[in-house]
């Protein structure tokens, strides 16, 4: 039974001249489970707009062509552009990428948060707890009751919000990469909520960068580049099309393995940056050096820091570590201590005891502006940095605070904007970009400084395919530059491709210090610090076996 | 006239508001934390009114005093949620008029907003204040004007012009930087055409 | 989270009275001596106050919201008693600074009014839940999305506040000051309050599509999940305070 149809749809943003959405034309069944990808700006949100009723009600604009609910026949179908967004709501719902924007913003407890969608529509208040209940059950946040939704996590406030949805009970639930801004951890607690969905037989459409996902999950996947269909057919056959590439995707390992063969794929080969001979022991030897002796080394020295907030609750308890010129990735889990480290080495928090050694120098005596000149700091969040009209001087910024003349900033801006690949956008307004490019605005600004060590917080969070990709050849040419890059990451396979050095941090304490090859072999550590095995890892032991 | 106060009451524009009364704390609390002598508390006031028309800047400027009275424990502020209104009205109308395209049309802007804000207070610091407005550099100038047996409203109104109107300038200059950064994808919500036009 | 209301759940007989009754007590409380028309009547409402304040538990809370204002009661004080039109009687002098009656009696009417006001007003903030009060105006009839936008202030501000520090540290990494002389700190201003402010702005953009989605333009009638009803001690509350207005209207009749 047909649930959705396109019919030569058309859509396209105000004052802007290229279509969003071509021309697109398909039908989903009943119960299907539909992925969709392309490369970010492909219109995947648009199409999932689109199926909402955002497109074309709340964002306006020109559209063309009709998109229907239920049936083929135009009669009992409901048509998307002539019904309301409130009314559609019973029909369809739609989750969307950032948790925190989706919550109402007007309750203060989970349930009521549940509730607002159901108390707007006027449904009556037995059967709203009713739902509610059921809802809470399905998707195992019971005990999140009474919790401010603002308090959650990523992954349970991303929970919520799905169950928000849930419960208003539509036919149709589509998702638009609901964990592509959630650390892998919380992304797991996102996907097994969509595995019980799946399991329940609601009609899904899931906008997703994780192919191994994708192709665990759909029944059919569409592939969207430009706006425009490229093909709609079953992930057997989408991922193993020829040109891919050419479209930002990359398909999942096991497609990779059985269609060229582990030898030419060089599993064996993988070249993890950490594999390479000697590292692992030089890196133990280090973490031991660090203890021993009170020479700081080439970069940083940390003493026996210790660090907590508030005193009841230490974040950090007498850590000792020698950082150099390695490309350093730190992992471990939410809490565990990561961000609060990289503060006090770039000096945004002080000690609370111990001390931190830049290049064989106490930093208590230093300002963070002094330090500015050194070290770079990329923060998580692009947006709690941009403040300029265009992406050049954004980028300029830093240097020129930094007492950089003229005529270098924008040399060192411009480089910087070929390197992270926004070349061509220097005069456009940073807010008009997309989530991933603003993220790598943030990234050349701090890279235009031109500092000794670059220290980056989660910079793979909301990159595509292609995103990575620049990130590494970023982070490899930084690292032939004699440059010390520091990066906190939750992303196991970005890690074992680039590091090589990895320290897990857990309960503030570090818990393994080595080549990646080392560490991700070790199952207990990996338990402990709640890690995930690379995928190549994974796949190699499986071949092994 | 008609196109001057014509609001939209949708989604977008519910959505702003409260944000826009965040604002209004935020330039405050900033203001405060950098020890700058002024207040620039109706930043979000008049970045509503830009956006949504004198209507909703009225809206806006009247909530944010209700609500910070809320936090403070302050009714008497309460009372200059009229102020407030005067501001957002006064800064809509001009926006809507054309004043906050160039930076010199907007230092007009300013001065009519500091103003309508000096003409509502006055009234509102005699009736509960006696004249006086708690800010120490007007006050002085006050105390003075009633050495000189100057008339209690011309001293209040002088009190208050000489806080609001460097105020307000300074307040727009901002608001002005700020919304002139703002991206196309979001100003549109608030000035798209609301009819869709038509690809078949 | 941290909550910007100043409401404490102290579970007494005042945090339980229906929001109406207690604000029905702010406008009796500061008409009442107004009608009155005694600066005793200010006196007794003030006392009434503190007495409901002590009997909640709440005195301690109170003080803190009233106090600010004694530098500007100082001031009033001074300018007036110095300096107040009318002023012809001469009560004290302190070297060359003549104080007068007539100008003192101004102060005091001004001071004790702007104190009863903050009193009672303090007596409703901190016993009333910020949350509970706006779903009671929405059942008496507020539009839906007033009291949205009262309710979802006390949530976005603390968010803000919040973005304020982290965006703080991320700027001065890249090198800013944010100490120094007056005009650093000034220039400051915009890299500090530029982006908490277009990024909230942009945030609004999701939040609207987000309540679209949960069905806010629905037409229909707001369904509430609780029932609250004025229990006897909320009309016995509007009784007293009816009882009290006319007594104010009586005394200022009586002479």
């Amino acid at each position: 039974m047909t649930c959705l149809t396109f019919r030569n749809l058309k859509y396209r943003y105000p004052h802007q001249e290229k279509l969003a959405l071509d021309s697109l034309s398909f039908t989903i069944k009943k119960g299907e489970f539909v992925g969709l990808i392309g490369a970010n700006g492909a219109g995947k949100s648009t199409l999932c707009g689109a199926v909402m009723g955002l497109v074309p009600h709340f964002y306006k604009g020109a559209y063309g062509g009709k998109i229907l609910l239920g049936g083929e026949d135009e009669d009992d179908a409901i048509e998307v552009a002539k019904t309301p967004i409130a009314e559609l709501c019973r029909s369809v719902g739609l989750v969307f990428q950032n948790p925190f924007n989706q919550l109402s913003g007007a309750r203060i407890t989970v349930y009521e948060e549940i509730a607002f969608g159901l108390q707007n529509t006027g449904i009556v208040r037995e059967e709203i707890r009713r739902r509610i209940e059921a809802v809470m059950e399905l998707l195992d946040i019971v005990s999140l009751r009474d919790r401010n939704p603002f308090d959650l996590s990523g992954g349970q406030m991303q929970r919520v919000a799905l169950a928000s949805v849930l419960v208003m009970e539509p036919e149709i639930l589509v998702l638009d990469e609901p964990t592509s801004q959630l650390d892998p951890a919380a992304g797991e607690e996102v996907f097994r909520a969509v595995e019980t969905l799946k399991a329940s037989g609601i009609t899904i459409i899931m906008a997703e960068q994780k192919m191994e996902k994708l192709a665990a999950y759909c029944d059919r996947i569409i592939l969207l580049h430009q706006g425009k269909i490229v093909d709609f057919d079953t992930p057997d056959q989408i991922f193993s099309r020829d040109d891919l590439s050419d479209y930002g995707i990359c398909p999942p390992l096991s497609y990779l393995v059985a269609k060229k063969g582990a030898e030419k794929l060089d599993i064996y080969g993988w070249k993890p940056h950490s594999s390479r001979d000697s590292q692992d022991s030089r890196a133990a030897q280090d973490s031991r050096a660090a203890r021993d002796s009170w020479f700081p080394a080439e970069i940083f020295a940390v003493r026996n820091l210790s660090f907590s907030y508030v005193p009841e609750l230490p974040v950090l308890t007498d850590l000792c570590l020698d950082l150099d010129n390695r490309t350093t990735a730190i992992v471990g889990q939410n809490g565990a201590g990561k961000t609060t480290l990289v503060k006090l080495l770039k000096g945004l928090l002080s000690p609370v005891s111990g001390s931190i050694w830049y290049r064989k120098e106490d930093i208590s005596g230093k300002t963070v502006a002094m330090l500015a000149r050194d070290i770079g700091y990329v923060f998580q969040n692009p947006d709690d940095q941009i403040f300029k009209y265009h992406v050049l001087d954004e980028v300029m910024f830093g240097p020129l605070h930094i007492g950089m003349e003229e005529q270098l900033a924008k040399t060192r801006a411009l480089e910087a904007l070929e390197t992270v690949g926004l070349t061509g956008l220097e005069e456009v307004n940073p807010y008009d970009l997309e989530l991933h490019e603003r993220k790598m605005v943030a990234v050349a600004s701090v890279l235009a400084m031109d500092t000794a060590v670059l220290i980056l917080d989660e910079p793979t969070i909301a990159q595509d395919y292609r995103g990575r990709e620049t990130l590494k050849r970023l982070i490899r040419q930084l690292e032939g530059e004699g440059k010390a890059v520091l990066s906190i990451l939750h992303d196991m396979d970005f890690v074992y491709d680039c590091f090589e050095r990895v320290i897990v941090l857990a309960a503030g304490k570090v818990m393994g210090d080595a080549g990646g090859e080392v560490i991700f072999h070790n199952k207990e550590l990996l338990k402990q610090a709640g890690l995930e095995q690379p995928t190549a890892v994974k796949l190699r032991n499986l071949r092994i076996k | 006239m008609k196109k001057i106060f014509y609001t939209r009451f949708n989604v977008a524009i519910i959505a702003l508001i409260p944000t826009c009364i965040g604002i209004n704390f935020l330039g405050k609390l900033l203001a405060s934390a950098l020890r700058l002598p002024l207040w620039l508390d109706s930043i979000g006031t008049c970045i509503s009114a830009f956006l949504g028309g004198p209507i909703i800047g009225a809206i806006c400027g009247a909530a944010s005093n209700l609500i910070y009275g809320f936090t403070t424990g302050d009714n008497i502020s309460l009372i200059y949620a009229l102020t407030s209104m005067g501001i957002g009205i006064a800064v809509g109308i001009m926006s809507r008029l054309g004043f906050m395209e160039t930076f010199l049309k907007m230092l007009l802007t300013a001065c009519v907003a500091g103003l309508a804000a000096v003409v509502i207070s006055t009234p509102l610091n005699v009736i509960f204040w006696g004249g006086t407005t708690g800010n120490v550099w007007g006050d002085a100038l006050f105390a003075a004007s009633q050495a000189a047996g100057m008339p209690v409203f011309l001293g209040s109104f002088l009190d208050e012009l000489v806080v609001d109107v460097p105020d307000k300038l300074l307040t727009l200059i901002i608001v002005f930087i700020i919304i002139k950064g703002l991206p196309k994808k979001l100003t549109s919500l608030y000035t798209a055409d609301d009819e869709i036009k038509s690809l078949d | 989270m941290k909550t910007i209301s100043l409401y404490v759940d102290k579970k007494t007989y005042l945090t339980g009275l229906h929001p109406f009754t207690k604000l029905f007590y702010v406008i009796a409380a500061i008409t009442a001596p107004l009608i009155a028309g005694k600066l005793s009547g200010f006196f007794l409402m003030i006392g009434i106050s503190l007495i409901l304040l002590i009997s909640g538990g709440l005195l301690r809370k109170a003080l803190p919201l009233v106090v600010f204002t004694f530098t500007i009661l100082l001031t009033i004080f001074l300018i007036q008693g110095l300096f107040y039109q009318n002023n012809v009687t001469p009560l004290l002098s302190l070297g060359q600074l003549v104080f007068y009656r007539e100008g003192l009696l101004y102060a005091a009417r001004i001071g004790l009014n702007i104190l009863n006001m903050l009193f009672s007003f303090a007596l409703f903030v901190l016993s009333t839940d910020p949350f509970i009060f706006v779903e009671e105006l929405e059942r008496a009839g507020l539009p839906k999305k007033a009291g949205y936008i009262i309710v979802s202030v006390f949530q976005i501000i603390p968010q803000m506040a919040a973005a304020k520090n982290t965006i703080t540290d991320a700027q001065r990494s890249r090198g800013l000051e944010t100490e120094g002389r007056l005009l650093t700190r000034a220039r400051a201003f915009i890299p500090l309050l530029s982006p908490v402010v277009t990024s909230a702005l942009i945030n609004t953009r999701e939040r609207s599509a987000a309540l679209e989605i949960r069905g806010f333009e629905a037409k229909t009638r707001k369904t509430f999940l609780s029932e609250r009803s004025f229990s006897r001690s909320d009309r016995l509350g509007f009784f007293l305070m009816l009882l009290l207005l006319s007594v104010a209207v009586l005394w200022r009749n009586f002479q």
